[in-house]
C-alpha cells in the first residue's frame, strides 16, 4: 500500500486550484495547500512567510502561487519566494498519485 | 557599457533594498552598500495596516536579518544619512554621510523616497500634530490611541483611511477631516470612492468635510478649527495630505530634477553612473512628458528590478498596468491598472453578502479594475489588461462569468 495520507481524489482539485489540507489531518505545524498546476500536484505550507494569510485562496499559474494579500509569489516545486514582501520561501512537501488517490507525505522537520 | 565595479544605494526602503537584492541575485559580484537613514531597513506598508494595530516590532517589519544580509553580502550602514553626493567620473562616486564618513562606489543608486507634506496652518508645529511616514511616527501615534482617547485624521487618502480604520481598532475617536465629499474619486472613480469613503461613518467615525484653518494647544490636548465652522479636540493630529521629495543628494551631483529625480526607464538619471529608483523619481514618458510617480509600493519593487538590470547590462523588462492594495475595516481593496478617464464603468454587482468589484473598459479592452476581498478578479484583470485580451461589458458584469475564465478563453 502505498504511503501518504489520502487528501483527495483525482479531479476533486481543479487545474490551478487547490486544496487545503488542516494542521491537524496533516499532524503539522502549518496548514498544507495541496495544489493542481498544469497537470502536476504541489504541496506547500498554506500560510504566507509575510503577514497571515492562506496561500491556497492565491493565484496559482504555471507552477507558482501568489498570495492573495499582497502578490508575493512562491515557486511549488521548491518553495522558494519570487518577490517580497514576503522574507522567505515555505516548506514543500510530498505528493504521489495512488490511482485515483492524491496522498500528501508532509516534510518531517514540519511535523507537529 | 560593463557593469561597475561598486554599487552604493541610498536608502533602505523597499527600493533600495529591492535593487540590491536583485543586483546579486542577478550575478553582480562586487561591493554593494545600502545606507539608510533610519535605525533599518524595513517595510513602510504595514505602519498604517495591520502592523500598526497590533504594535508590531520595528524587527518584523525588517526587509531581512542581519545574517541574510551578510549572505548575500550586501552591506548595510543603518542610522546614517547621506548628505552630499558626488558623481562617479574618472574616479568613484561619494557619498558623504552625516557622520562625516563617506562611501565610494563606482555605481550610485538614488532610493531616498519621499516624506510626508508636513501641514503649513497656523499651529502645526504643535508636538501632537504629525504625520505618519515611519516607524517612529506610527508608534507616536499608536501611543496617542486608545480609549478615550480623540484622533483627528487630516486627509482621507490611502494612508488617512487605514488610519482612521487602525485608531478605531485601538479604540480611539476618530474624526476625518477631508476638503472633498468623495476622496479618492480621482483615481478610484465615484462608484468605489464613494463605497469606501461610506464606511468610515459606517464604523463610527466623525467624517467631517474641511480644512484645518488652524491649531492650538487646549491643556494636554490641540483644539483644531476647520473652515466648515466646526472645531475638534484632539489628543493628536495626523496629517496625510501627501508628499514631497528631497531632490537636493541628486542636484548636488547635477542630476536633473522636477519636482522628482527625472529618470529614464531603466532609472538613469541625467548622470551617468547615477541611478534612481521608487518614489523619489518621476520617469520620463516616450512623448517627454514626465510621469508623476504613483508612490505604490510595487511600482518602486519594479523600478528596482529595472535598474539593477539595467546596472547589469541588461534591458528592464516592459512594464504592465499598475497595481497596488489597500487593508482597512477588515477589508482587502486591490487596484489594477486605472478606474477613470477614456472609457466605460462596468460595475459587477455584489453577490449577496458580498461587495462588487468596478472595472473600467475602453475600446473593447479592459484597462482598469478594482476589487474588494476578491483579489484573484483583480489578478485575472491584471493579465486581461496587460495582453490585451478582448472583452465585452455583458461578460465583465456578470458575476457568474470569472474573469479567469475569460483569460482561459482566450488562450
Amino acid at each position: 500500500m502505498a504511503e501518504g495520507i489520502p487528501v483527495a481524489r483525482v479531479g476533486e482539485i481543479g487545474d490551478d486550484e487547490a486544496i487545503v489540507v488542516s494542521r491537524a489531518t496533516a499532524g503539522t505545524v502549518d496548514d498544507i495547500a495541496v495544489v493542481l498546476s498544469d497537470g502536476e500536484y504541489y504541496a506547500i505550507d498554506n500560510t504566507c512567510t509575510h503577514e497571515e494569510a492562506s496561500l491556497a485562496e492565491g493565484w496559482i499559474e504555471a507552477g507558482t502561487i501568489e498570495c492573495p494579500l499582497h502578490g508575493s509569489a512562491f515557486c511549488l516545486r521548491d518553495g522558494e519566494v519570487q518577490g517580497p514582501p514576503a522574507p522567505r520561501g515555505v516548506a514543500v512537501h510530498r505528493v504521489t498519485v495512488d490511482g485515483d488517490e492524491i496522498l500528501l507525505t508532509p516534510d518531517p522537520s514540519r511535523l507537529a | 557599457m560593463s557593469a561597475p565595479a561598486s554599487v552604493a544605494i541610498v536608502g533602505g526602503g523597499i527600493a533600495g533594498v529591492t535593487t540590491a537584492r536583485e543586483l546579486r541575485g542577478g550575478g553582480f559580484d562586487g561591493s554593494i552598500t545600502v545606507v539608510e537613514a533610519g535605525p533599518a531597513c524595513y517595510d513602510r506598508p504595514p505602519l498604517s495596516k495591520a502592523a500598526f494595530v497590533d504594535g508590531a516590532s520595528l524587527d518584523s517589519l525588517r526587509f531581512a536579518t542581519a545574517e541574510e544580509f551578510a549572505a548575500q553580502r550586501i552591506e548595510v550602514v543603518t542610522g546614517n544619512r547621506a548628505i552630499g553626493l558626488a558623481a562617479p567620473g574618472e574616479r568613484d562616486g561619494r557619498v558623504t554621510l552625516d557622520d562625516g564618513g563617506t562611501l565610494e562606489a563606482a555605481g550610485i543608486v538614488l532610493a531616498t523616497g519621499a516624506r510626508a507634506r508636513r501641514p503649513a496652518f497656523p499651529g502645526a508645529d504643535l508636538p501632537a500634530i504629525g504625520v505618519l511616514r515611519d516607524y517612529a511616527d506610527a508608534s507616536r501615534l499608536r501611543a496617542a490611541a486608545h480609549p478615550g482617547s480623540t484622533v483627528l485624521v487630516v486627509g482621507a487618502g490611502f494612508i488617512g483611511a487605514e488610519l482612521a480604520s487602525g485608531l478605531l481598532a485601538l479604540g480611539a475617536g476618530v474624526v476625518l477631516a477631508d476638503r472633498n465629499a468623495v476622496p479618492g474619486a480621482r483615481v478610484l472613480g465615484a462608484t468605489l470612492a464613494t463605497q469606501l469613503h461610506a464606511m468610515h461613518a459606517a464604523h463610527g467615525v466623525d467624517v467631517r468635510i474641511a480644512s484645518v484653518i488652524g491649531a492650538e494647544a487646549a491643556d494636554d490636548r490641540v483644539l483644531v478649527r476647520l473652515d466648515d465652522g466646526s472645531t475638534v479636540t484632539a489628543d493628536a493630529v495626523v496629517v496625510g495630505v501627501g508628499i514631497e521629495i528631497d531632490t537636493s543628494l541628486a542636484e548636488a551631483a547635477g542630476a536633473e530634477v522636477d519636482g522628482g529625480i527625472v529618470v529614464d526607464e531603466a532609472g538613469r538619471t541625467s548622470v551617468p553612473g547615477i541611478w534612481a529608483v521608487g518614489d523619489a523619481t518621476r520617469r520620463r514618458l516616450p512623448g517627454g512628458d514626465l510621469a508623476f510617480g504613483a508612490g505604490h509600493w510595487e511600482a518602486a519593487v519594479l523600478d528596482a528590478r529595472g535598474t539593477a538590470s539595467a546596472i547589469l547590462g541588461g534591458e528592464p523588462a516592459a512594464r504592465g498596468a499598475s497595481w497596488f492594495w489597500s487593508d482597512r475595516y477588515g477589508i482587502h481593496l486591490e487596484v489594477v491598472g486605472r478606474l477613470v478617464g477614456d472609457g466605460e464603468e462596468v460595475v459587477r454587482r455584489a453577490e449577496p453578502g458580498r461587495p462588487a468589484a468596478v472595472l473600467r473598459v475602453a475600446d473593447g479592452r479592459l484597462v482598469g479594475a478594482a476589487s474588494i476581498d476578491d483579489p484573484n478578479t483583480v489578478r485575472a484583470a491584471r493579465r486581461l489588461i496587460d495582453q490585451r485580451v478582448p472583452v465585452t461589458t455583458t461578460a465583465l458584469a456578470d458575476p457568474a462569468v470569472s474573469l479567469r475564465d475569460l483569460l482561459r478563453a482566450a488562450r
